[in-house]
């Protein structure tokens, strides 16, 4: 299943995150972000769905929480940056 | 026991601090330090706590709250983030030694806004006119932990926007008993313990961050690992090494209990209570009650025409009274109170004492000065 992992600058920002989402209907988890992809070392991302992607940047930029990094995972396990 | 050291500590808590700290210590691990259950689960707690603070303090975001290990350890972060060697600082005359030590460390210009005890106004003059002689820093309190006096910071505050001073604000003996709106007041930093009026553990404080703060201990964080300097975004900036987790898990009670009863609620009554208890003892011969309802919350302190305070704190203590006498590790409130030579005796409640001690205490004070 493919799933986006919004890369966040730390687990608080992950929680704030993910309690926007939640509170606007996206479910959303947080989890501690892959290797490959935790850029400066470790760091927390937040899960969503593919589908829930565009619902759910609408939702950050409303609160003011506008993602560092977004992935999207590929089939072969790794991730790719979506361009925003 | 009567407890009335409330001012210190308080003793009792609402039950489910106790259960929640003690689940905490057998069930949550490090949060931010795997994506096991216990640490996501710590995690989550820990947000909870930094949400539930936010909304109580009105702070914008729950990243402005940070964790310390009392009010203390956040006063020394926000003091040495703005102060330097030589910096005009002006305070209250009625600094708790968290605030005057770390001043002294750095040998800051130390100018005191005294104003008389209980006169607000005096104290807001004295502010006005130190801070126009010009000032790098202003720190205050807003209740003294020896009189209960409640000082006038949302004036203070105001004084210093307009004279963008920035303002630290030691909530030590306020917070969860005065309204205290961090937004609002616009200060640089608010510190306060957990243990007092939020009811939490010991070993719990929280500093709510208006400006971007130096680090007072550096360390792992959990985020951003391969740097070998802090992050410089909040919490993790100030929040090196692993959490007290059991202690925010019943923090977080503690917060929801002051959130649940009223803060307003909490400190009309506790005002009302130190009030009969002020009038009580001052019906008491050779009692020095330093009383002022209206400008005073839930501490008060007094003594006793040529006793010792430590001999009569010892005496009540042997009659199970528990209250505090000396300095209170505030000689600079004594000073500006006229009670520095001989020390006060300090009853102070919280939302769990009841009339029925207040009476049993005043029973019980009247034996031991009459049998001095």
């Amino acid at each position: 299943m493919l799933y986006y992992l919004i890369v966040c600058r730390s687990l608080t920002y992950a929680q704030r995150t993910a309690a926007a989402l939640e509170r606007a209907g996206i479910t959303a988890r947080v989890i501690r972000s892959p290797k490959s992809i935790s850029g400066e070392g470790c760091s927390h991302s937040v899960k969503i769905s593919q589908r829930n992607l565009p619902d759910a940047l609408r939702v950050l930029q409303r609160v003011g929480l506008t993602p560092k990094r977004v992935y999207i995972t590929a089939g072969d396990g790794s991730y790719q940056e979506v361009a925003l | 026991m009567i407890y009335l050291d409330s001012a210190a500590t308080t003793l009792q808590k609402p039950e489910a601090v106790s259960a929640a700290t003690a689940w905490a210590v057998s069930h949550l691990a490090s949060p931010g330090r795997g994506g096991h259950w216990p640490a996501m689960a710590a995690a989550e707690k820990v947000f909870a706590c930094r949400e539930a603070a936010a909304r109580l303090f009105h702070v914008d975001g729950p990243e402005k709250v940070v964790f310390t290990f009392n009010a203390t350890h956040g006063l020394n972060i926000a003091i040495k983030t703005l102060a330097r060697p030589g910096s005009r600082v002006v305070i209250s005359g009625y600094e708790h030694n968290a605030v005057t030590r770390p001043l002294h460390a750095l040998g800051v210009d130390l100018r005191v806004a005294r104003g008389r005890l209980f006169d607000r106004e005096a104290v807001l003059e004295d502010f006005r006119r130190e801070l126009d002689r010009g000032a790098d820093l202003a720190v205050c309190t807003h209740v003294s932990n020896v009189f209960g006096f409640i000082l006038p910071v949302a004036e203070i505050a105001a004084l210093c926007r307009t004279r963008r001073v920035p303002l630290i604000i030691d909530a030590s003996q306020s917070a969860g008993c005065l309204p205290l709106n961090f937004e609002g007041l616009g200060a640089a930093f608010v510190a306060m313990p957990g243990h007092k009026g939020l009811y939490g553990p010991q070993g719990t404080g929280l500093l709510l961050c208006g400006r971007d703060p130096a680090t007072l201990l550096e360390g792992g964080t959990g985020s951003e690992s391969m740097r070998q300097t802090m992050p410089d975004f909040l919490p993790d900036r100030l929040e090196a090494g692993t959490h007290n987790v059991a202690g925010i898990a019943g923090l977080l009670e503690g917060l929801r209990f002051v959130e649940h009863q009223g803060v307003e609620h909490i400190g009309a009554q506790e005002s009302q209570l130190a009030r009969y208890i002020g009038e009580g003892l001052r019906s008491l011969p050779g009692l020095e009650v330093f009383l002022s309802p209206g400008t005073q919350a839930g501490v008060l302190s007094f003594r006793v025409k040529d006793r010792d305070c430590e001999e009569i704190g010892e005496a009540l203590g042997s009659k199970d009274v528990a209250l505090r006498a000396g300095l209170h590790c505030a000689p600079l409130a004594h000073e500006s109170g006229g009670t520095l030579n001989t020390g006060t005796l300090r009853a102070s409640v919280s939302a769990f004492s009841t009339r029925r001690e207040a009476d049993q205490f005043l029973r019980i004070m009247k034996n031991v000065i009459g049998s001095g």
